[in-house]
């Protein structure tokens, strides 16, 4: 089970016609280090061309640039960071972020550990974990650049996060996922239905553990760049059944998910979990759970 | 913390850094707050502010200790816009780029190097005195932002 024809039809079973789209590149300010107004200034007077993106508050797609935008003294600064539209999602959908104690569960290499930075306005603390001890040294880089100041690392499987003995208020798992085809012109011809079934067990040790080392009644954030149901909405069935979360509902880009999927009836609140198909922005899938007080 | 102290001096300039909040992990030194003292454990890989590393008795500064720096009084000197792109590009500075001198202008001392936006994009060494009317490189690219690239490949 793997191929082009084959992944493609379960798309168009799920609703979704396939296209070969090659979203623009998207940036996002990092508003710790600087005002929209002037880093927007500041990069149109070098001739880059802007364009807002309706649904993000800080992201902006380059309509034009005469050179790389990751080699501009703004973005060695740390004004802005290069970051995929639907990738900006995410942490954007915690309701308040500043004090909190928050885990970044698969962080390297690192845009989003920054978001939450910049989102938190360095303040309460964000632990950041990556299984690849080489994948560090770019979030460091990352953290380093956008002068977070909030942040500690580790080299440190998710799966084995509560061995920090810390309880979080927010919880990010934008775990490791199969990718899809846009950011990968050979996604079709590397993945076959095994490789999405083994990232998505993997994905269920991840919330797991997530929902051990969450306090009552707080978030978790889960999102994957995959368009497979096994990563996306079955494994948020999974949850729901064993790991005592619930689905929340949240306003931001993209489709409601599926509440049945290649005939099997999911619980409603899927419905509240968004789904991107590739088009403006690569393939997403974004949800946010609550762990339920009476949860053991 | 000697060795930061001493850094910060070549600059003529004065950071006051509480020890108590400065972590050494392996040859990098960090300055953490209150809040992550409190969570952190021995094991970390990079925590809160990166101010730098030492390698053979050296002090290497982070990008974050050169713009602490740079919000003191020190030596600084602000260059134009394509000075910027040449020094973040690795290259020195020369006399034509420069606008405006804060500080020192002695050959030898060290410098941090602004942008016209007042921003800190690395520092290097003063090559002869600035009042002197002279041709070729003024200032030696020491240490600049565009290493963040560099370190990629």
């Amino acid at each position: 089970m793997s191929g082009k024809e084959f992944f493609v039809s379960r798309y168009e079973e799920m609703g979704w016609k396939y296209e070969n789209v090659k979203p623009k590149q998207a940036l996002r300010i990092n508003t710790i280090n600087t005002k929209e107004d002037d880093i927007i200034k500041r990069l149109k007077s070098l001739g880059i061309k802007l364009e807002k993106i309706s649904f993000l508050q800080n992201g902006y797609r380059v309509c034009k640039s005469e050179f790389s935008v990751g080699a501009t003294s703004e973005y060695l600064l740390g004004l802005y960071s290069i970051q995929e539209a639907a990738a900006q999602i995410p942490a954007t959908l915690f309701t308040e972020l500043k004090d909190k104690t928050v885990l970044d569960a698969c962080a390297a290499p690192g845009g989003k550990t920054v978001q939450l930075a910049d989102l938190m306005q360095n303040t309460g603390a964000i632990i950041a974990l990556d299984v690849k001890r080489q994948r560090l040294t770019a979030l460091s880089n990352q953290l380093e650049r956008c002068r977070a100041k909030n942040t500690i690392v580790y080299h440190m499987d998710a799966r084995q996060a509560s061995r920090l003995k810390i309880k979080f208020d927010r919880i990010l798992l934008d775990v490791p996922c199969s990718g899809n085809f846009v950011t990968d012109e050979h996604w079709f011809s590397r993945r076959t239905v095994k490789d999405v079934e083994r990232n998505a067990k993997l994905q269920r040790e991840v919330l797991t553990e997530a929902a051990k080392v969450l306090k009552d009644d707080e978030e978790i954030v889960y999102s994957t760049c995959s368009l497979e149901p096994e990563e996306n909405e079955l494994n948020i069935e999974w949850a729901i059944k064993n790991l005592n979360l619930q689905v929340e509902k949240i306003d931001c880009y993209g489709e409601k998910a599926s509440t049945n999927i290649f005939g099997k009836q999911l619980d409603s609140s899927i419905e509240n979990c968004r789904r991107i198909w590739p088009g403006q922005t690569q393939g997403f899938f974004v949800c946010k759970l609550k762990k339920r007080a009476d949860a053991p | 913390m000697k060795l930061i102290k001493d850094f910060v001096r070549q600059f003529d300039a004065n950071i006051s850094l509480d020890e108590s909040l400065i972590v050494k992990k392996e040859n990098r030194y960090f300055l953490i707050n209150k809040k992550l003292k409190k969570l952190i454990t021995k094991d970390f890989f990079y925590v809160g502010i990166y101010l730098g590393k030492t390698r053979n008795g050296k002090f290497f500064p982070s990008f974050n200790l050169l713009s602490m720096i740079a919000e003191k009084e020190a030596n600084k000197i602000n260059v134009d816009k394509k000075t910027v792109w040449l020094f973040i590009c690795g290259r020195d500075i020369f006399k034509q780029g420069i606008i405006k001198v804060m500080g020192s202008k002695r050959k030898g001392d060290h410098t941090l190097i602004l942008n016209q936006h007042r921003e800190c994009l690395g520092f290097g060494r003063i090559l002869h005195n600035l009042d002197e009317e002279r041709g070729g490189a003024a200032v030696k690219n020491i240490s600049d932002v565009g290493d963040f690239l560099r370190r990629e490949k």
